[in-house]
């Protein structure tokens, strides 16, 4: 193996391992659960919510320490890798269509979560044969997330809808074998398509090739919840056996509403806040970045998505769903655009502030690699 | 085994005998009927050797559940007419002494001879002890042999006493007289008559003063009779420069001490073997014959004390001897001693220049030690069914996060205290130790104690003293899981049958106890699984550590690898493949050699990859599921 591992830290000169995993990111509650660590090695594993580490790994320059999107990572040789352009710090990315979408097959959306736009460009993927499988989280019976690999439209449609609850996709995506020629789709949450970008810049040795990971589709996300802490919360609240749906309604409601049976369960956005994980509060990204095609909720238009469109590859699969008519896609109304601008600025300089305030340094930003250009940009952002 | 019959009928022949066996010869020549016994090394050969001819004699033999039924289902026999023994290692005896410190008081009927087996050193055991003092504590008749001869000798002996006495006597034997063979002059065997019948005239009262005054006559008469035992015996000059009082294998080591040191004209030996009652006035005789006076025993000081107080009794004008030993220093208070740790202690006394050994050579022995022996800490056979359960444990644990551990107990497994075992267990004491330590554990969330608590037993061991255990947490509501590691076998004292295996001590077939049946009847949960299924295993265990609060048990059930390999070949033929075996990089870092660390795999640190040492491997197939990479492979050779 001539590989270097552990090496983006190029401009710190550090080589990590497991055992600094633990004690620079875990042990500070910096874990976003993105599941780039684990499944590949026997050492981390991910279990309930966490990331445990089975037994001691001694190896000083490891993949683990190196994928994780809160140790160092270099934002502008990841967004070259994959934009061909150093990080700017635009609010929402990299873009070259946005607009509202809903699925038009309406047993899609009435599974999905607002307009089922995932869900359909999967089941497109899929039926393409553009992917062989998607790797994403559907729930279980007791609304535990699991990460899952599906391969056909109702493997697809059982993991619709979200429950805000981390999850590590990436885990899963880890135990592909490297010699695997199963082209793959992932759906990732913003923390987790900064790690599978840091993977791909710096492809995975032994485990999946990084190369099959053909679709990347990226969901918006303003915060995580801790799975164990949230789920034991829950639990004394509502028979999640019989909970169908989990919705947050965009501002102002302040609300989670929990569909049971045919009752609505509102509880107050701050009583769900408190489970949020540490991690996300140091978070840029509201929308993704590092994906082919970016999904979020459309602001006050009930059943329909935001869609971000970043890449070639996204741009062709979008096309592809147009042309078949399985996909209704509007012009963005524009004070949802600037909406969507302004809350992603927000996220972005809030997260600086807040690691500002661990490192007490604006030149050291905790994980981030930023240029002081983009760093700049994002604080003044308004 | 012994190279004759050991029932053989050939009075003045000499067999070459094994201690335990001696033992067992002792007590048929006795004509004993009846004998039980929980197996324990050092003592596990006594039972089997008069098993394997009790049909033929007509006598009974029974490995019983544990020691404590073995002494009181001995005593039934004894009560009952029957010349009775019962044989066990030291912690055998700890368990016996309630009913002990009651059969002593309330007498016995037929002779009744207890055998315990001590392990200095511990190399066999959790403990190091002298059962000696329990004979002093309870009042017991005790002998111990210093030889195969005696060992004969004085078991024979002990049933014509235990008659006469009408109390238990007790045999005690060590590692060195048990486990080694000699020369043996048997004796007859002679034909005796045996009819169980219980005295119901015979007066049965709880163990009162009464009681205890008739113990202490029986004793007073034993020393009479001991006085007079050849068992005893002085050899040396009349007046030597240093006497050793020594008993059981300390007298082979004194005769070897003085013989090397060529210090017969100055060094005598006084030899006990009626070791309580002492034989007061046959020691006095020699006492101050000698101006020092050096006790080698095993263990514990136990003749030092009882000649020190003899010599506290003495006229005052006699001229006490300077006694040297275990209270001095000249010998060490601990381990087995040896020729050596005499030969140090005489010539430390007697100011003799002695070198023990050769330095050098002692030098040269640890460097070609060190050229040919593996460094590796102590850990199971190649597929062992217990190492797979640590493994499935130990990931249970760590997946569960909550900083559980394992209660364990005795049996082969007892070695998960260490790496072979995964570090998982945490504490050993004694026989169904590890379900008490759970049952209190599991009450502890009072108290803000939230770590799950595995307590793990074999099979053998859950029938022997964890039923009880789990019984006092079902009725008190205690949080812990009972992980039965069942091998199905007593494998650490060398497979003899116990309740789950269907069959007896003297070859018969018998209603096999379920273990799953017993904790069902209990009403509790109870999981079965095969350790080598490792996603199940570990699945079942999380959930068990989950459903609380009250007892849960998982029957790990996997049979033992020494009783498959010896009965049909290898399930696997295991390789590794070199191009996928990915040694110490990233994904890896030498899970098989480093962290799982069977002795049937190798590590090449030429080539960077693991190897199987085809030599020792078991092909049990378990490393080539927990391999990363798929690099290890298993090729089924069964189908």
């Amino acid at each position: 193996m001539e590989r270097s591992m552990g090496r983006k830290k190029e401009r710190v000169m550090e080589n990590k391992g497991c055992k600094e995993l633990v004690s620079e990111v875990f042990e500070k509650g910096l874990c976003t659960l993105c599941g780039a660590c684990a499944g590949g090695c026997p050492y981390l594993v991910a279990y309930r919510g966490r990331i445990t580490v089975m037994d001691n790994c001694t190896l000083d320059d490891g993949q683990c320490y190196q994928y994780c999107p809160r140790t160092y990572t270099d934002m502008d040789a990841v967004s070259c890798n994959y934009f061909n352009a150093p990080y700017a710090g635009d609010a929402i990315g990299e873009v070259q269509e946005i607009f509202i979408a809903r699925s038009a097959d309406l047993e899609i959306r009435g599974k999905a979560q607002y307009g089922g736009t995932v869900t359909t460009l999967l089941c497109l993927a899929l039926e393409e044969g553009f992917i062989d499988a998607a790797v994403t989280v559907r729930n279980t019976g007791s609304w535990r997330p699991e990460s899952y690999v599906a391969s056909s439209r109702e493997e697809v449609l059982a993991t619709a809808s979200s429950n805000y609850i981390a999850c590590p996709v990436l885990e899963r995506l880890n135990r592909f074998p490297k010699e695997s020629a199963m082209q793959l789709g992932i759906v990732v949450l913003p923390c987790q398509a900064l790690a599978l970008g840091a993977m791909k810049q710096n492809p995975p040795a032994n485990r999946v090739d990084i190369c099959n990971v053909r679709l990347t589709l990226g969901l918006f996300c303003t915060w995580g919840l801790a799975q164990e802490p949230f789920h034991k919360f829950l639990s004394e609240k509502v028979d999640l056996l019989e909970v169908w749906k989990f919705d947050i309604p965009p501002p102002p409601a302040e609300r989670m509403d929990i569909y049971q049976g045919s009752d609505i369960i509102s509880l107050p956005l701050d009583e769900v806040r408190q489970f949020r994980m540490i991690t996300c509060a140091y978070c840029l990204d509201m929308t993704a970045e590092f994906a082919d095609i970016s999904v979020g909720s459309a602001e006050g238009i009930e059943g329909w998505n935001t869609v971000i469109v970043r890449t070639d590859t996204g741009k062709a699969l979008l096309e592809l769903a147009r042309s078949k008519n399985l996909l209704e896609t509007v012009k963005i109304p524009e004070g949802n655009r600037l909406h969507l601008i302004e809350a992603a600025a927000n996220k972005k300089r809030r997260a600086l502030h807040e690691i500002i305030k661990v490192t007490g340094n604006k030149g050291e930003l905790m994980y981030l690699g930023l240029s002081p250009k983009a760093v700049e940009k994002m604080m003044d952002n308004r | 085994m012994a190279d004759i019959d050991i029932d053989i009928d050939a009075p003045g022949e000499v067999a070459f005998l094994m201690g335990n066996e001696a033992i067992a010869r002792g007590a048929l020549e006795a004509g004993i009927g009846f004998a039980a016994s929980y197996p324990g090394t050092p003592s596990s050969e006594i039972l089997p050797t008069i098993a394997e001819v009790a049909k033929k004699r007509g006598i009974y033999a029974e490995w019983s559940v544990n020691e404590m039924v073995a002494m009181e289902a001995a005593a039934g026999a004894s009560l009952a007419g029957i010349r009775a023994l019962t044989s066990m290692k030291q912690n055998g005896v700890h368990v016996i002494t309630d009913f002990l410190g009651n059969i002593v008081m309330t007498g016995t009927v037929a002779g009744l001879v207890l055998v315990a087996v001590d392990d200095p050193s511990g190399r066999n055991s959790s403990n190091e002890q002298d059962t000696r003092p329990v004979a002093r504590w309870l009042g017991i008749p005790l002998l111990e042999p210093g030889d195969f001869q005696e060992a004969k000798d004085m078991t024979r002996w002990l049933f014509d006493l235990s008659e006469e006495l009408k109390t238990i006597c007790m045999l005690r034997s060590v590692s060195k007289i048990s486990h080694t063979r000699g020369n043996v002059l048997l004796g007859d065997m002679p034909i005796r008559e045996m009819k169980a019948y219980y005295d119901l005239e015979r007066i049965a009262r709880l163990a009162n003063p009464i009681g205890h005054q008739e113990l202490l006559e029986k004793l007073a008469r034993a020393k009479e009779i001991f006085e007079l035992s050849s068992f005893n015996h002085y050899t040396g000059p009349e007046n030597p420069e240093l006497m050793i009082i020594t008993c059981g294998s300390g007298w082979l080591y004194s005769r070897e001490a003085v013989k090397i040191l060529q210090l017969e004209r100055r060094v005598g030996i006084l030899k006990i073997g009626t070791l309580f009652p002492l034989p007061e006035n046959f020691i006095e005789k020699y006492l101050t014959r000698a101006p020092k006076v050096l006790f080698v025993e095993e263990i514990d000081p136990f003749l030092e004390p009882g000649v020190k107080e003899l010599a506290a009794d003495l006229p005052p004008d006699s001229k006490r001897p300077v006694f040297y030993g275990k209270r001095s220093g000249h010998l060490k208070a601990y381990g087995e001693q040896e020729p050596d740790t005499v030969i140090e202690a005489l010539a430390s006394i007697l100011c003799i220049d002695y070198q023990p050994g050769d330095a050098a050579y002692e030098v040269e022995a640890d460097k070609a030690a060190e050229n040919h022996l593996i460094p590796r800490s102590g850990t199971l056979c190649p597929g062992c069914p217990h190492k797979a359960s640590f493994w499935v444990i130990k990931e249970a644990l760590k997946l569960d996060n909550r900083y559980g551990f394992v209660t364990g107990d005795i049996g082969c497994y007892t070695s998960g205290l260490g790496a072979g075992g995964f570090y998982v267990v945490k504490t050993v004491h004694c026989m169904g130790g590890g379900a008490g330590i759970a049952n209190g554990m599991g009450q502890l969330g009072r108290f803000g104690f939230s770590q799950p608590v595995i307590a793990a037993c074999g099979d053998s061991t859950f029938y022997h003293a964890a039923i009880p255990a789990l019984i006092n947490g079902v009725f008190n509501k205690s949080n812990f899981v009972m992980a039965v590691l069942d091998n199905s076998a007593t494998s650490m004292t060398g497979f003899q049958p116990h309740p789950g295996t269907g069959y007896t001590a003297m070859g018969d077939t018998t209603d096999v106890v379920k273990i799953e049946d017993i904790c069902r009847g209990l009403g509790i949960r109870v999981e079965i699984c095969d350790p080598f299924d490792i996603d199940d295993t570990v699945s079942k265990l999380l959930e068990l550590m989950d459903f609380e609060p009250i007892p849960r048990v998982v029957v790990m059930r996997h049979e033992c690898e020494l009783i498959r390999a010896r009965r049909e070949e290898v399930p696997y033929m295991v390789h590794v493949n070199p191009e996928r075996c990915i040694g110490q990089d990233c994904g890896c870092d030498r899970l098989c050699t480093r962290i799982f660390a069977c002795t049937g795999l190798r590590w090449n640190s030429e080539t960077g990859k693991a190897e199987i040492d085809e030599v020792v491997c078991s092909g049990c197939g378990f490393c080539a599921d927990i391999c990363p990479q798929g690099a290890i492979v298993k090729e089924a050779v069964r189908l």
